[in-house]
């Protein structure tokens, strides 16, 4: 959420005659408020450089770590053309891509697209899984029966097929894949609701309830579902990782976001394309793909440690 | 593909069920390339055809040699230079790539529209006459000699007697009469041919098997060229022609009048598909022909990415790759490349000069916001290509000025496309009401709408020149939302006329002028309904919908005048409305093509031919059997050769 503070085209702070502007967040700023002869966004790197160039000046500008945008070009005005190596001195500490697209401040934004995408993936399935696995698990009988018969005949149809035939016909965003994915993605969870359920149905808590006059929904929602929770959030971290992976290969084979949103799929596959002239966008790229995923699954650890049934459950 | 898939699903089925049978239904639902099979029971057309020719009997008339009138002019033109180059050797493969599979061998109906028709049809078949690619006037096809009457608006034809069809048939005026037959037909699901074929020639007659006259409505000044272009159909092929022609010609080889075939055994659909050289082809010592067409077999296959094709290139799996994008040629197949720097690869450009392809953004002007002519102009003012060109093209490139450039005389000399101007954009998007800045940086009208367009293309390999587009668009105020659809996709969208700009570029044809009627008319903007509101006129290439009755009044005058210096005057008229309306922003001209070969590829001194738009159009290269054994021995030795990195800038204009 953070990010535009340490990697961004806009200034940190401006201090110019006397007053100070912090453009990270909020409207835009004309070049005219800085004294400059434009009335489209500052570009601060230049400002910068102009408020350096004068003698003795008290303006200032103090620029984020990494001072680009992940979005816009940055092709140099010597007969130099991108992808640029890395840096220090230039600030592309990981190099740009073909078109001088700073790869750190792709990495990072592309970075937080997927995580949004796949923490809301990540709970619209398990909205679907837990509702309809519970149901199933909880009712059994017909219910049980045609609920699992639907998701056999639902898992047949390739997902891969589907995004290239939705993506023939509309340019497929944000919203729309991760509907897709969820639509396609729900089944796996729902069989271990399932067994879960009917296993604490089959307990005499539950019976218990029963008895003392409680409804389904109170059984379900009160007394079952938090007994199923340990299986639940120790899938959660591992299918977070998935929604990353996912997300990143339909980006790498041009079925995901639009063309120009920063994205590891996109970074992976600009990679491939310049592996010999610009290596270090794919390793850059495979670096951070590895980190955040052994860093997820690590977190998935973790937390499977801690939610051992073994050691923690409510009734023994 | 339909009906086969269905045979071949009924097949399965049968035989799942009647285990027991023999096998009977055996091989139904394949189809075979030649001749009838059971899926397409023999027919016979040409009752059908007679019929139509006693009907339509002012088309198509029927006259002795008697009646040839005397006085005719008779040219043949012979004394225009050879195409190619005397070195040039016969022999060798040359292997090639295609992105997609060609979706049927029929070169007209539903699908035949493809990249690869250029090997069946439009590059490879001797046509009655062709331009000579460095004079423009026409040398001998199939026809030995022509004359052109203007008074009755005829050109007459005498046929080559020596021309075949690759079968051995000889071509005669009869199929040209079936050409036309087949032409207006229905069957063959070509709207547009039915119209051109129907319209556009107001007759033909035959005076004998090697002699016939075509007429026209118009004596435009290229009359000669309307009926020289003509490839006739070879009459005793498609005596099966009818109802089902799309599917029963699916597949099946039409007899070329070139000297490629495509033989049964090299059709693997989906993956592979060869020209075969014909040994005994009947144009093989004829001047404009005897150079060119030099490779023994030219095979195809499909490689659906570029980046692979590229490695396979590298490999020598290819013979040639387009090195047209800066990427490719500065790049990845840098000067200092091994391949390049050892001399096992050569690397070429050529700058041609023709009618340029119309690289430009189209602005859909039945939207509402873009009926404006100011938002129109401001956005012309945004379009920051100067930047495309000098960063993303490496100012290589150069800024298109008219929607028709390449034309010779018949471009308007002085038009010049809008610059990038933040001001001026700025000064015209306020007059539309777009005054003010909202907090993002892009203009707001006084309701609080957004300047704000979606930008469409298909184009993906060009996916990073619309970041500069977008970001020079945004210092103006005007925001676009970048869509880079698949081919197909955004073409889709663009006949349906549903896009807001869309970037995109029509090829042009090596012709005396310009066309405008398919752009920039009336009627190909808008359908008037019953009730008499306009309607968008879905599937034709007015993708700016530019409705303006006095510009359609000048397209009409154009369209009949027969004198080329009235056509130029209204040409440039045109052009100047046009460029007024600003719908069309002219993006950028390619001025070359360029390509990496392997060192065994020969091509002449020019290394080619002025009008050519890829360096296979025109078949002149040829391959050396021992420069390849030479090179490939070298490669694992280590030996080199000086390096050939070359600029051809004979055609260069301005």
């Amino acid at each position: 959420m953070l990010a535009e503070l340490f990697v961004s085209d806009r200034a940190l702070i401006v201090k110019y005659e006397g007053k100070l502007h912090f453009p990270t967040y909020g409207a835009f700023k004309p070049g005219t408020v800085f004294g400059l002869d434009y009335e489209y966004e500052v570009n601060y790197t230049d400002l910068k450089k102009l408020f350096n160039s004068k003698e003795n000046s008290k303006n200032w500008v103090l620029m984020p770590l990494v001072p680009y945008s992940p979005i816009k070009e940055n092709y140099r005005d010597d007969d130099t053309y991108p992808p640029y190596k890395p840096s220090t001195s230039t600030k592309h500490y990981l190099g740009t891509d073909q078109i001088g697209r700073d790869i750190l401040a792709r990495l990072v934004y592309g970075f937080r697209i997927a995580i949004f995408f796949s923490i809301a993936l990540t709970l619209l399935t398990y909205l679907i899984a837990i509702i309809i696995g519970c149901l199933m698990g909880y009712c059994g009988g017909l219910i049980d029966l045609i609920g699992q018969r639907f998701i056999e005949i639902w898992s047949v149809p390739p997902f891969l097929y589907i995004v290239i035939i939705v993506a023939s016909l509309i340019q497929p965003g944000f919203w729309i894949l991760l509907v897709l994915l969820a639509i396609f993605n729900w089944m796996g969870m729902t069989y271990y609701m399932r067994t879960n359920t009917y296993k604490e149905k089959a307990r005499d808590y539950t019976a218990a309830a029963k008895v003392l006059g409680a409804g389904t929904g109170r059984i379900i929602f009160k007394h079952i579902l938090p007994n199923t929770l340990s299986t639940i959030v120790t899938f959660v971290p591992f299918s977070i990782a998935a929604g990353i992976t996912a997300l990143t290969s339909l980006d790498f084979l041009g079925f995901g976001l639009p063309s120009g949103t920063p994205s590891w799929g996109d970074l992976l596959k600009s990679g491939n394309e310049n592996i010999r002239e610009a290596p270090w966008i794919i390793t850059s790229t495979f670096c951070a793909m590895v980190i955040i995923l052994s860093l997820v699954t690590f977190v998935g650890e973790a937390v499977r440690e801690a939610f051992d049934p073994k050691k923690f459950t409510t009734y023994r | 593909m339909k009906r086969q898939s269905f045979a071949l699903f009924g097949a399965l089925l049968v035989a799942a069920l009647l285990p027991a049978c023999n096998g009977g239904k055996e091989g139904e639902g394949k189809e075979k390339s030649g001749g009838s099979d059971e899926k397409f029971p023999p027919q016979d057309i040409t009752e059908e055809k007679e019929a139509y020719y006693k009907e339509n009997s002012d088309f198509f008339q029927f006259k002795t040699l008697a009646d040839l009138p005397t006085d005719l002019e008779w040219v043949n033109n012979s004394h225009l230079p050879e195409v190619g180059s005397p070195k040039a050797k016969k022999g060798g493969t040359s292997t090639a790539r295609i992105q997609d599979f060609p979706a049927t061998l029929r070169t007209i109906g539903p699908k035949a529209n493809g990249g690869f028709r250029g090997y069946l049809l439009d590059d490879v078949m001797v046509r009655t006459g062709r331009r000579h690619p460095e004079t423009l006037e026409f040398f001998p096809g199939l026809a030995q000699e022509w004359a052109v009457d203007k008074k009755s608006k005829t050109v007459y034809v005498r046929l080559d007697p020596a021309a075949r069809w690759s079968d051995g048939e000889p071509v005669t005026s009869d199929d040209y009469l079936f050409m036309f037959f087949f032409m207006q037909s229905e069957y063959v699901q070509a709207p547009w041919y039915n119209n051109w074929y129907g319209t556009q020639y107001t007759g033909i007659t035959k005076y004998d098997d090697q002699v016939f006259s075509i007429s026209v409505p118009e004596a435009k000044p290229d009359i000669d060229a309307r009926v020289l272009e003509l490839v006739p159909r070879p009459e005793h092929f498609y005596k099966e022609f009818g109802e089902d022609f799309v599917d029963r010609y699916q597949w099946r080889f039409q007899p070329t009048t070139g000297a490629y075939v495509v033989r049964d055994e090299d059709l693997e659909k989906g993956r592979s598909i060869a020209l075969t050289r014909l040994e005994d082809w009947w144009a093989k010592d004829k001047k404009h022909y005897r150079y060119r067409f030099n490779s023994d077999r030219i095979e195809f296959r499909v490689i659906r990415d570029t980046a692979k094709s590229f490695e396979e290139f590298k490999a020598g799996n290819l013979s040639g790759f387009s090195l047209n994008l800066a990427d490719y040629w500065y790049n990845k197949m840098a000067d200092d490349n091994p391949l390049v720097a050892k001399g096992y690869v050569k690397k070429a450009t050529f700058y041609n000069d023709r009618p340029r392809a119309s690289y430009g953004i189209r602005i859909n002007q039945a939207k509402p916001l873009l009926k404006n002519k100011d938002i129109r102009i401001g956005i012309n003012y945004a379009m920051n290509f100067e930047r495309v060109i000098e960063k993303y093209f490496r100012g290589d490139y150069t800024r298109m000025r008219t929607s028709a450039d390449g034309f010779a005389s018949m471009t308007h000399p002085t038009l010049k496309a809008r610059p990038f101007d933040i001001k001026k954009a700025n000064e015209h998007f306020a007059k539309a009401g777009f005054d003010k800045r909202g907090p993002d940086g892009i203009l707001v009208n006084k309701q609080g709408k957004k300047l704000s367009f979606t930008l469409t293309t298909g184009y993906e390999p060009l996916k990073d020149m619309f970041p500069i587009l977008k970001q020079e668009a945004r210092k103006a105020g005007l925001d676009l939302k970048v869509e880079v659809l698949d081919a197909t996709t955004s073409w889709n969208k663009l006949q349906e006329k549903k896009h807001d700009l869309a970037f995109m570029a029509f090829g042009t044809f090596v012709e005396l002028y310009p066309r405008y009627w398919e752009g920039f008319h009336g009627d190909n903007a808008y359908d008037t309904q019953e009730d008499g509101s306009d309607k968008v006129k879905p599937n034709t290439n007015n993708l700016t919908s530019t409705d303006l009755p006095e510009l359609d009044k000048l397209i009409d005058s154009y369209r009949k005048s027969e004198d080329l210096d009235e056509m130029r005057e209204i040409a440039f008229k045109m052009e100047e409305i046009i460029h007024d309306e600003a719908a069309f922003i002219p993006g950028y001209v390619v001025p070359f093509y360029r390509i990496g070969y392997w060192r065994w590829i020969n091509y002449p001194d020019d290394f080619n031919v002025k009008i050519s738009d890829s360096a296979g159009q025109w078949f002149v290269s040829w391959i050396d059997e021992e420069a390849k054994k030479e090179t490939l021995e070298a490669r694992k030795s280590g030996k080199t050769f000086p390096p050939s990195i070359e600029v051809y800038d004979k055609y260069k204009v301005d």
